[in-house]
């Protein structure tokens, strides 16, 4: 019987491994949809490009030439009370079309903690969004609560009809 | 108030069960929680024991726990017990640059069964239960970061969050007498969080006082030396 005891404890000791669970989508990013005025789906027919700047003083692009796009991904500053990001429209086809709109972003930012093995991160609570109206007509709020979560849709994007 | 209301209806949910399992239970399942009829009296005394593999974590790593626990020896059969310590970790990861830092009590409350048929001889086999709990504090931080897009300067910081944990554990263990009082033993414990709460829901908490790393593994162990007093 003590023997028996004995294997189960060494069975249990080489069982008792140690893993490492971090999150396999670990990217925290914000989702936006586009849509017509009626709320359904549309596919930009011009290209979209979007830049913001950073600490250094310098352009970064951070949404190059998005071409028949529906949806898009953009990503959140870490630790910022506001976001400025700078769409940019796009078309040779559409009249030349270059029109530019600039997008402000209010949120609170909160450390996220999985494990020590995982990378620090950070998640968000969008409080409110602005805009300048060139090419966009509204863009509304749809989830505040920025995560891990990449399917959620953070923003519906309304350009204007007659762009 | 929803945590309290969920502990309350999981102990409603398990007095209930009891009730009825011991009503339902045949004659051969009830000779299991009886005693053994001979003549040894029911009162067998106390013991106080002391786990050395907490101890030894304590010494040789960055986090483990002193832990101490007081048994009733009822018949050489039935020993209620009740388990004390204080975990501590204090770890700095070489990879992510995250400093852990926490230390708290904990206790654990249950019963042990003999399980060998000779049941006061010098060796015991142990199955039992525990439940257990801990409050505590953690301090999570890691030195300013770069964003990675706009290169602002970034500071991660959780400070003195609140947290509580309860957990039960299944324990299988064994136990031998040594010389006079003294018995050395080990034990196994199977761990299952019940519930919990973090303040500020920042996430996990990575080691928890008396449970250990969490989602590291379920399984843990003690090392125990044991004085009859």
């Amino acid at each position: 019987m003590m023997k028996r005891v004995t294997y189960l404890f060494l069975g249990v000791l080489i069982a008792a491994c140690t893993s490492i669970d971090c999150p396999v989508e670990s990217n925290v990013a914000t989702l936006y949809q586009v849509c017509n005025s009626d709320g359904t789906e549309l596919t930009l027919t011009d290209s979209i490009t979007v830049t913001t700047k950073t600490a250094e003083d310098s352009d970064t692009i951070i949404f190059n030439k998005g071409v028949g796009i529906s949806s898009f991904s953009l990503p959140i500053s870490y630790k910022h009370p506001e976001d400025v990001l700078v769409f940019s429209f796009d078309n040779e086809n559409n009249k030349n079309l270059h029109v530019t709109d600039t997008v402000w972003i209010k949120k609170e930012d909160y450390p996220h903690f999985e494990s020590v093995d995982c990378s620090a991160s950070f998640f968000h609570n969008i409080t409110d969004v602005r805009y300048t109206r060139n090419y966009i007509d509204s863009i509304v709020i749809k989830n505040p609560s920025v995560t891990y979560d990449s399917k959620t849709v953070h923003f519906y994007f309304y350009p204007k009809s007659s762009n | 108030m929803t945590l309290r209301r969920f502990i309350s209806t999981s102990i409603l949910r398990a007095a209930i069960s009891i009730v009825v399992l011991s009503a339902s239970v045949p004659a051969s399942a009830q000779k299991f929680f009886a005693f053994q009829k001979d003549s040894v009296p029911t009162f067998r005394g106390f013991a106080v024991s002391f786990d050395l593999v907490g101890a030894g974590l304590m010494a040789f790593s960055d986090n483990g726990q002193y832990e101490g626990a007081l048994r009733i020896n009822l018949h050489d059969e039935w020993f209620p017990i009740v388990e004390l310590g204080l975990g501590r970790a204090d770890h700095n990861d070489d990879v992510t640059y995250i400093h852990y830092k926490t230390s708290a009590p904990y206790f654990r409350i249950g019963i042990d069964k003999n399980l060998l048929k000779e049941k006061h001889g010098p060796y015991r086999l142990y199955g039992g239960l525990r439940y257990a709990f801990t409050s505590y504090k953690v301090d999570i931080a890691r030195q300013d970061f770069p964003d990675p897009v706009w290169k602002w300067n970034t500071g991660f910081g959780i400070k003195d969050a609140q947290c509580n944990y309860h957990w039960i554990e299944a324990v299988v263990g064994v136990d031998a007498k040594i010389a006079g009082p003294v018995h050395l033993g080990w034990s196994i414990r199977y761990k299952r969080r019940i519930s919990h709460s973090e303040d500020g829901e920042f996430g996990n908490t990575w080691y928890v006082p008396g449970f250990g790393k969490f989602g590291d593994t379920r399984l843990g162990g003690t090392f125990n030396v044991i004085i009859d007093i």
